[in-house]
């Protein structure tokens, strides 16, 4: 009776961590798209005003993160772009008072990978717009028609974010270990464990 | 399952560890935050570039920039290869607009004065409400005694300035150390326009120019460049005939083909000397109506045999027989057409200016080069009805003046902008010392940097620099077309500093001054938006855009708007008896002071090529640009012909006491064969007493400002300072210096006197 109480509770322990770690990323339920303290709208800024993914993402042709821009790029245009609507200018204050007052904003990660992963956005944007690589993969395994550019190349593993108001991960679209397998073999990428485990 | 007390536990026990592993193998609060960092790490550059198009406002010219920014920072500045006057070609003054914007002695913050009235201490107050309320007690209590005083401004800031001015009834004024108001009398008063005319080099056959510095600091120098370039190696043409006639060796005079040193003052004689030959020997070009222009003076008095010992031509400079000299100098003008004769700098400086100039620019009538290809091309007017194309600078008159008045109580609050006139302006005229004594002015400044006027101020409220603020350029002189100039900020100010727009202040002040039915524009920004909708209701021009907004994004992203099919006039008919009238006029130049002793020398002061009258003197970059002829940098440098500095046992390096009746200053000797030598010439620009250490931290045996010496001769007809007017006396002061130049230690001769040199002499095409 006692080892039982034992299994059970160790059971149940295990299974809490598992459900936790499962449901707790995207896409499938918790986080999915967290509240942020900006309404950003990449719809405004990149469908409607064409403004490169590198413009605010500056590292992300250059290194492993993709990097959030610094208030002071926000103020590049909006130290003079008020927005269109009020709800806008209420958000486009708050970034303002943000660099007024010197303090940074704390955005929620949408996209993010566990710890003991190793993911550089360089290398993944170097090869897809590689011309010389005749034939590439899509995450679903689909064969890209043509070289994608960088904002296509972005899409591949987080959808069409330049249309959507809120940010979220692409639908369906689980960004785990499988997922990455995949990938990697359709395009006669190495799969060792230490390409991506740290 | 009946529940035990056994079961309990077991169950209490899980829960526990349950509620354990949810909050210790959940996500703590903060865990997936990705910050956004106020300020751009400075030592991470990544993204890309981008290039913005612009103004620099480095010099009165004002070309078109495109300046390339990375990360909110700008990191360089290129010419605008659309923008119609410098087409893609910058001056280097233009480069160092980055100095400007990233110089670490610009004023920080708002300023009060907190000791005595030269001392430059000053205390750092807020903008509000300290500084903004300051200045608007001093508006309403004082606007109706002010001066404004700014750089010579054109466009829409022009605009804004006079009305303000107007509105707390006070009086605006542009100044310039050098203004060009005998130029622009001259223009009005040969060629009827307001605007000052460009010179279609690029066309011409000959350029004759008297006195104008036009390939380094004359007016558009970038702009001339561009033209010059053409006219000594364009496609499709030979090259042309260039003869410069000055009284100091520039930069422009050792790109010529003859440079002819004139006696400082004679160059009107010289060119209605001219005259008289081209109308004696029937020279003038077809249709040109002689009698008309003459009014019957066939101008006798100035035949060539009157002039040329006056001028001071010698047979030693003209080839054996200076008479014939001028005689084929008229005959080869008048023969290669297109021709152009050119006048400023010098020539328009001495107390007879006015005539000088009036007499040079006349010849273009005779040789039919007004409006035509290859001549003088007129410029249109502003393509607003209510904005000036054309700057308003005040004359020596109206600084005396000003003076007077500041030293009567009359004018109580002085408002400075881009104005330095305590450097700027004779030291005779002792504005410094009537500042000091008058108890109840007010001086506030808005200039970014300390200079010596703004150390004087009671508040300073630092503007923006041009890279971080709005503004529009009439180009003057135009390229023969209507056109405007746009600026736009580039970048924000670093995080350190807390300038606010001049402009945008002017208008705040407006509307709390109730003044918003002359200036009902809420920032700077609105009224130059107002005027890119008038521009696009023109509905003609470069620019092709549906709305007024997109009219607005491509004007900005192409620096400007112009209009090739508004030019001016192609025709001027010129007043009759023109000629005549201005041989009425004629003078010998006023040499007071000194006066003409024989152990005296002519003073012929010279914009700097980069520093021009000083107002630059702050950038280190336009410090150490080496001086296009003696190379020197960071100094002040006085040119002495070698076989004089001989005569007086000068070597390089010597430093010269130059005196007139007025004061003395020192400067460092530089021998040079291509110096008059009867002349002595000094760069304006050094000197400077207050401000960055790049302007003043040198002794006065290097750093001088040859203002302090000059007298306050006037020009005749303008009231503009005749600075070419003044005669000096020189003694050795026994101290020397290492000076600081690029050039080696190779003395400079003159080429062509073995038979191996002369292959590399310039040869006139008619002598080709």
């Amino acid at each position: 009776m006692v080892a039982g109480g034992v299994v059970t509770v160790i059971m149940g322990f295990v299974l809490v961590v598992l459900l936790i770690s499962w449901f707790s990323n995207p896409p499938f339920g918790l986080g999915n798209a967290p509240a942020q303290p900006v309404a950003f709208p990449h719809t405004v800024h990149v469908a409607d005003n064409n403004i490169q993914c590198e413009f605010c993402h500056r590292n992300v042709t250059k290194g492993a993160s993709a990097t959030v821009p610094a208030v002071e790029t926000c103020l590049f245009c909006h130290q003079n772009i008020d927005g269109g609507s009020a709800d806008s200018q209420v958000e486009i204050q708050k970034v303002r008072d943000a660099f007024d007052t010197d303090t940074p904003i704390n955005w929620e990660r949408v996209h993010r990978l566990p710890d003991h992963v190793r993911f550089i956005h360089e290398a993944h944007i170097r090869y897809f717009t590689d011309d010389d690589i005749p034939v590439k993969y899509g995450i679903n395994g689909e064969e890209l028609a043509e070289t994608p550019d960088v904002a296509l190349t972005c899409t591949i593993c987080h959808g069409d974010v330049g249309n959507k108001v809120e940010v979220q991960p692409k639908t369906g679209q689980s960004l785990k270990m499988g997922t990455c397998l995949d990938c990697h073999r359709n395009n006669s990428v190495p799969t060792d464990c230490t390409v991506c485990h740290k | 399952m009946k529940l035990t007390r056994r079961n309990f536990l077991a169950w209490a026990g899980l829960g526990a560890v349950g509620a354990v592993a949810c909050e210790g193998f959940g996500i703590r609060e903060g865990e997936l935050n990705i910050q956004s960092p106020v300020q751009l790490p400075e030592d991470l550059v990544r993204g890309k570039d981008n290039w913005y198009a612009s103004l620099c406002r480095t010099c009165p010219s004002c070309e078109g920039i495109v300046i390339r920014v990375m990360e909110g920072r700008a990191k360089m500045i290129q010419g605008n290869p659309f923008y119609p006057t410098n087409q893609g070609k910058i001056h280097a003054r233009c480069e160092s607009g980055l100095q400007s914007l990233y110089h670490p002695d610009r004023i920080s913050s708002p300023m009060q004065r907190s000791g005595a009235r030269s001392s430059a201490q000053f205390l750092p107050i807020s903008w509000q409400p300290n500084g903004m309320d300051l200045l608007q007690t001093a508006l309403q209590e004082r606007g109706r005694s002010s001066v404004m005083i700014t750089e010579p401004l054109r466009g829409h800031m022009s605009l804004l300035a006079s009305r303000f001015s107007s509105a707390i009834g006070g009086e605006h004024l542009g100044f310039e150390s050098i203004d060009n108001n005998t130029y622009r009398a001259a223009v009005k008063s040969v060629y009827g326009q307001d605007s000052m005319p460009d010179f279609d080099l690029e066309n011409s056959q000959f350029i004759l120019s008297f006195g104008a510095d036009f390939l380094s600091t004359w007016v558009s120098p970038t702009r001339f460049n561009r033209g010059y370039g053409e006219f000594r190696q364009g496609e499709h043409r030979k090259r042309g005939m260039f003869y410069q006639i000055d009284s100091r060796f520039s930069m422009t005079a050792a790109n010529a083909d003859k440079w002819l040193p004139i006696k400082p003052g004679w160059e009107g004689h010289l060119a209605l000397s001219l005259a008289q030959v081209i109308i004696a020997e029937g020279l003038q070009a077809p249709g040109v109506d002689v009698a008309s222009l003459t009014g019957g003076d066939n101008l006798d008095n100035f035949r060539p045999e009157l002039v040329v010992e006056k001028a001071g031509l010698t047979a030693e400079m003209t080839d054996g027989n200076a008479v014939e000299f001028v005689k084929n100098l008229a005959r080869s003008f008048a023969a290669s057409r297109p021709a152009v004769a050119i006048g400023g700098g010098s020539a328009g400086a001495s107390s007879n200016g006015l005539f000088n100039l009036e007499a040079i620019y006349a010849l273009n009538y005779l040789v039919g080069s007004v409006g035509e290809e290859g001549g003088v091309k007129l410029n249109p007017g502003s393509p607003w009805t209510d904005v000036p194309s054309s700057s308003k600078v005040g004359s020596l008159e109206d600084w005396i003046r000003i003076t007077e008045q500041i030293r009567s109580g009359q004018t109580n609050l002085l408002l400075l902008h881009g104005a330095d006139p305590v450097h700027g302006l004779p030291d005779s005229l002792h504005l410094r010392n009537a500042i000091e004594q008058a108890d109840d002015l007010m001086i506030v400044s808005f200039s970014p940097f300390l200079d010596d006027t703004s150390a004087m101020a009671d508040l300073i409220l630092p503007d923006r620099v041009s890279l971080e603020d709005w503004g529009d350029d009439i180009s003057e002189p135009g390229p023969g077309f209507q056109m405007v100039g746009f600026q736009q900020p580039v970048v924000n100010p670093l995080g350190d500093l807390d300038p606010l727009s001049f402009p945008d202040v002017l208008l705040t002040m407006a509307q709390e001054l109730g003044k918003e039915s002359q200036l009902p524009w809420s920032n700077f920004k609105n009224m130059l938006r107002e005027g890119s909708d008038a521009l696009f209701e023109l509905n003609r021009g470069s620019i092709e855009a549906s709305s007024a907004e997109e009219f607005w994004n491509n004007l900005l992203k192409r620096g400007g708007w112009w209009d090739e099919n508004s030019t001016g006039s192609k025709y001027v008919q010129p007043t009759a008896g023109l000629l005549k009238s201005i041989a009425g006029k004629a003078s010998d130049p006023d040499f007071s002071g000194i006066g003409m002793d024989t152990d005296s020398f002519y003073l012929v002061p010279f914009a700097h090529n980069t520093l021009m009258d000083g107002y630059n003197s702050h950038l280190p970059w336009l410090q150490s640009a080496p001086d296009p002829l003696s190379t020197v940098t960071w100094q002040t440098w006085v040119e002495v012909n070698d076989q004089t500095a001989d005569r007086l046992e000068l070597k390089e390096g010597d430093i010269l006491r130059i005196e007139s009746s007025k004061d003395f200053i020192k400067a460092v000797v530089y021998p040079t064969p291509a110096a008059p030598p009867d002349v002595m010439s000094v760069p304006f620009g050094q000197g400077r007493k207050h401000g960055s250490d790049y302007a003043t931290d040198r002794s006065s045996n290097e750093s001088s400002n040859v203002m302090d010496i000059l007298e306050t001769t006037q020009v005749e007809g303008t009231g503009s300072l005749a600075w070419a007017g003044t005669r000096v006396k020189v003694s050795k002061t026994g101290e020397s210096v290492s000076i600081s130049k690029l050039e080696g230690d190779a003395r400079a001769v003159e080429i062509g006197l073995t038979p191996a040199e002369d292959i590399i002499k310039t040869i006139a095409p008619e002598n080709a």
